[in-house]
């Protein structure tokens, strides 16, 4: 993809679903790029039946993406959110940050919507690449 | 006060593969691994050690997220490690550690260790470039783009602290430990230099609330600008989440290229820093993207005209 085209990357729906609910692994996170940006932009935490989704920004820095290495977006144990630039704690399911530069500021939900086994983006989604 | 520069951070933390992971594929060569953790270094042996959250030999966390334990400084010799302590010991504790280096908290708790530096002298040649009207860098014959070449970091450059009073911690890096002012963003915070440095700095702060108080990067200097190009491309390569850069700084004219890490902080490639010494007078600028940044370029996917046309793949 040339950088001319990344740049065109508009507000649209996304018609293809992301991918299929049994792709997730549960407990894990993955990253996403549904606007084809070169970059992953959402991602989806998986945990039993439920998927939470949020826009890959960190509250603490204008579009921050957050993790440390493709695809991994949660701490050691699993159990919350981390942002690997500067180490803020977030709640899983709430979005809410609980530790980190952060603090109290919540991430950007993606409305998602789980249907026939897929999982897929609802509504408008917007470019997230920095420019 | 003859100190030196960061010889070692030590940092507690959780997932001891994924920081050796890291710190491995980022170029620092594994050391003295335990159980409990290990040290990675550079070539000339200043770096990184981390060990479980959990360890008792680590000093007290911070309250905040930040998993930075301990920024230890390499001083000159004995002598100095001495004025130190004698400085330092007027107003608090100083411990005088099994191998002769000296632990205490500065005066925002970030904890301290001083040492007679463990780094070795590099003799390694520069970034060799060719330019019209200078003799050549490189000979007839020798390439400078070189897919394979080694691109390991040199030396552990600088650190940056977020700080809830940067006016105090300054003031305490000046008088206390006789640091040198280069920069200044006004009321972000400012560039310093130890005396037995030349460099831009070797650690900046910025001014935040208390609940941020940590470790915002930490940077190593490469070779020059080629190597951190390599360097990085590696990293991205390999999956690695490419936060800013690649780009050159202003103030200090460093180029750099900031990855996430594990360690919860920022790890900075930099390159071709400016030199200063006591002829230096400070400049000072509010901080803005204009300010931060010469240029910036954004990693994008590989491409070359009369590729494949537009539209012509996904
Ligand atoms: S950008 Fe996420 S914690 Fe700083
Ligand atoms: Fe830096």
């Amino acid at each position: 993809m040339s950088v001319a085209q990344r740049h065109k990357a508009e507000t649209r729906e996304i018609a293809e679903p992301l991918c299929r609910l049994e792709d997730l692994v549960d407990g894990r996170s993955r990253g996403f790029d549904p606007l084809g940006e070169g970059r992953d932009t959402m991602f989806v935490v998986r945990r039993g039946a439920a998927v939470h989704a949020w826009r890959n920004h960190c509250p603490h820095y204008d579009r921050a993406r957050m993790a440390w290495k493709k695809d991994e977006f949660l701490d050691p144990s699993g159990e919350r959110i981390m942002c690997f630039a500067h180490g803020a704690l977030f709640d899983i399911a709430s979005g809410e940050c609980v530790l980190g530069p952060c603090l109290g500021q919540s991430l950007t939900p993606v409305e998602i919507e789980l249907r026939d086994g897929l999982v897929r983006v609802r509504g408008k989604y917007a470019p997230g690449f920095r420019r | 006060m003859r100190i030196i520069g960061p010889d070692e951070l030590i940092f507690g933390v959780d997932d001891l593969d994924a920081c050796r992971a890291f710190l491995v594929d980022y170029g620092l060569d594994e050391v003295d691994r335990t159980e409990g953790g290990a040290s990675y270094h550079a070539l000339d042996g200043t770096g990184i050690t981390i060990r479980k959250r959990s360890d008792p030999s680590l000093p007290r966390p911070l309250p905040t997220a930040s998993m930075l334990r301990k920024t230890i400084y390499g001083v000159e010799d004995q002598e100095t490690l001495e004025e130190i302590a004698a400085e330092l010991g007027k107003d608090r504790d100083i411990i005088r550690e099994a191998d002769g280096s000296l632990s205490c908290r500065d005066d925002l708790d970030f904890a301290l260790g001083f040492r007679v530096t463990t780094r070795r002298k590099l003799d390694l040649p520069a970034e060799m470039i060719n330019s019209p009207g200078a003799k050549p860098g490189r000979p007839a014959n020798v390439l400078g783009a070189n897919q394979d070449a080694e691109a390991k970091p040199r030396t552990l450059s600088h650190i940056v602290y977020f700080v809830p009073d940067m006016e105090r911690l300054t003031k305490f890096y000046i008088e206390r430990l006789k640091f040198v002012i280069t920069d200044k963003f006004t009321n972000t915070g400012p560039f310093l230099r130890p005396q037995s440095n030349f460099d831009h700095h070797v650690l900046f702060m910025i001014q935040t609330p208390a609940y941020m108080q940590g470790l915002e990067h930490l940077a190593f200097h490469m070779q020059g600008p080629t190597e951190l190009m390599l360097a990085g491309s590696r990293m991205v390569k390999k999956g690695y989440e490419s936060f800013w850069g690649p780009g050159r700084h202003k103030f200090g004219s460093n180029w750099f290229w900031y990855f996430n890490s594990p360690l919860g902080t920022h790890v900075e490639y930099d390159a071709d820093m400016d030199l200063h010494d006591g002829a230096w007078t400070e400049r000072e600028t509010p901080m803005s993207a204009e300010a931060a940044q010469l240029f910036l370029f954004e990693n994008v996917e590989k491409w070359a005209p009369g590729g494949p046309p537009p539209g012509k793949q996904g």
